[in-house]
């Protein structure tokens, strides 16, 4: 098996697996943990609001994403998606969104669950006193979130955020179910097209290994740094 | 530091050996406020009226009835869980309240029509733990609500920050941050902040208990110096040496309830409540 390894078959696709596949994968990862962390923050903001149907709803969804597997969300948003759109806009056909953004539609609702779980403990994590100092200037809860609170909860949380990216990192190479090429599916391509399966799908497990291996380790490295000084 | 008088440079005047960190200038002379008079004047700041309130079913605060006038300065004290805390953090509306009314410089604090921030922002409080935040510079601590709240500009926030700062001698950690300083330089710079929203009350949660013992003298001294000034304040402390320096009038709590309410000289003086008797004679004793 290993005795006709190939190793001219990864030199030779590396510009493809790069150029196009691993720019896939990093945009997306980039864009739905831009986006995710954003509407998490908001998630986190709403079921600590203490406002009854605010909370609820808030917790509803994040216990919804949580039980439900990710292909399965990818799925069922690619196929309900134009039908939602058209409902939406009264318009009589589907639609279209594209596979690109369905997915990243998709991978920010979905992962926007596990980092509000996550600003959630970094909001709760913020002493009591820091909401009333602000409030005590005369800040509204507006502007004591934008200014005081989440900027030091982001800061806390700044490690777990970018450990739950890397885990976003994997889990976008999921998108082959939509026909969508990402690193993962630039090299799978290559092996079934040249017979060279153990040469590429060896590459990319030491290529996703080295990534999340070195992003783990910076992200111990900024740990210490960017904690604040209390 | 020697505890030697040195000739000031360039001058024969003996600089103070103050024992404090380097940098630190300590209290610098002039006023931290535009002095209204510095007496008592009559005029209510505060008013607290018949106000109740409960945690569930546990009554926190029963009836309590006081005010403080313009340029007074009211200290309350009073057992741990008497009540002191939720009652100063009422009249700030901090804290909710459900029976009486505060009023604050003419504006009702429990009434649907006030703008609850913007009462906030003329009234200073202090805490206990300072709450300065720790993710920002001490000079962003100074100018932060000052351009978010009274929407000043960058400059005119700067320099009433570094103004205010000096004024409390600190004016060589304006970039530094929070977790720099040591306790009493953390609530020096606490009172700055707050005096730059130009509050026209100043209230203080026990500001000087969680400070070291050799702190607790120059965050007083900033206290009293403000008092001197002529601002109004409501100091929930036990530093009966500083009530003595400059309270107007004394309030005792227990158990949620102001079971004393009186002149600072009748308060020392002889007759009182027999719980606020035996308060004293504990707290007087170390
Ligand atoms: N959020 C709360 N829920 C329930 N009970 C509370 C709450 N906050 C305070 N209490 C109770 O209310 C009472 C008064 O508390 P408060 O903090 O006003 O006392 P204090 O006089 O300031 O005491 P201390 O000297 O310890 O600061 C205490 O018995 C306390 O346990
Ligand atoms: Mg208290």
């Amino acid at each position: 098996m290993f005795s006709n390894f190939d190793i001219g078959v990864i030199a030779s696709s590396l510009p493809y697996l790069f150029g196009q596949g691993m720019v896939f994968t990093v945009t997306l990862t980039a864009l739905a943990a831009t986006m995710g962390v954003a509407f998490g923050t908001l998630i986190a903001m709403m079921r600590l609001s203490g406002i009854p149907g605010v909370t609820h709803l808030a917790k509803g969804y994040v216990e919804l994403m949580r039980s439900l597997p990710l292909v399965l969300v990818i799925f069922w948003f690619y196929f309900l998606v134009p039908y939602i759109g058209a409902w939406l806009t009264r318009s009589p056909t589907p639609i279209q969104v594209g596979a690109f953004s369905s997915a990243l539609i998709t991978f920010t609702l979905f992962e926007a669950a596990f980092f509000s779980e996550i600003m959630r403990a970094g909001i709760q994590s913020i002493p009591k006193g820091q909401t009333a100092a602000a409030q005590a200037l005369g800040m509204t809860y507006w502007q004591s979130m934008a200014t005081v609170i989440l900027p030091q909860a982001f800061r806390n949380m700044m490690p777990l955020l970018l450990t739950q990216t890397i885990v976003l990192f994997q889990d976008t190479s999921l998108v082959y179910v939509l026909s969508l090429t990402d690193f993962l599916g630039a090299a799978s391509k290559v092996a079934q097209r040249d017979g060279r399966l153990v040469e590429m799908y060896l590459f990319a497990a030491v290529v996703y290994f080295a990534v999340c291996f070195t992003a783990s380790f910076l992200v111990r490295r900024l740990h210490s740094r960017v904690a604040i000084i209390r | 530091m020697t505890s030697t008088p040195m000739p000031a440079p360039g001058g024969t005047e003996p600089v103070a050996a103050a024992a404090e960190a380097p940098g630190d200038e300590g209290l610098q002379k002039g006023p931290l406020v535009t002095p209204p008079p510095a007496t008592a004047t009559g005029v209510p700041m505060i008013a607290i009226d018949g106000i109740s309130k409960w945690y569930g079913s546990f009554q926190v605060l029963t009836n309590c009835t006081t005010q403080v006038e313009k340029g007074e300065v009211v200290v309350v004290c009073g057992p741990s869980g008497s009540g002191k805390s939720t009652l100063i953090k009422c009249v700030n509306a901090l804290e909710p309240f459900q029976t009486g009314q505060i009023t604050v410089d003419g504006t009702k604090v429990k009434d649907k029509g006030t703008n609850l921030p913007k009462l906030r922002s003329r009234v200073g409080m202090v805490f206990q733990h300072f709450e300065l935040f720790p993710h920002l510079s001490i000079i962003a601590n100074l100018t932060l609500a000052q351009r978010k709240v009274l929407g000043r500009g960058a400059d005119d926030a700067g320099k009433r920050g570094r103004d205010l700062l000096a004024r409390v001698g600190l004016s060589a950690h304006a970039d530094k941050f929070p977790g720099q300083l040591s306790g009493g330089q953390q609530q020096r710079v606490a009172i700055a902040r707050a005096l730059a929203m130009n509050p026209v009350v100043m209230l203080f949660d026990e500001p000087t208990s969680a400070l070291d013992p050799e702190m607790v003298g120059e965050v007083l001294d900033v206290m009293v110096e403000l008092a001197r000034d002529g601002m109004t304040m409501m100091v929930v402390t036990h530093e009966m040496g500083f009530a003595r320096k400059v309270a107007d009038r004394v309030i005792f709590m227990d158990k949620g309830e102001i079971v004393e309410d009186a002149k600072k000289d009748d308060f020392f003086g002889k007759p009182r409540s027999e719980r606020a008797q035996h308060f004293l004679s504990k707290i007087l004793q170390h």
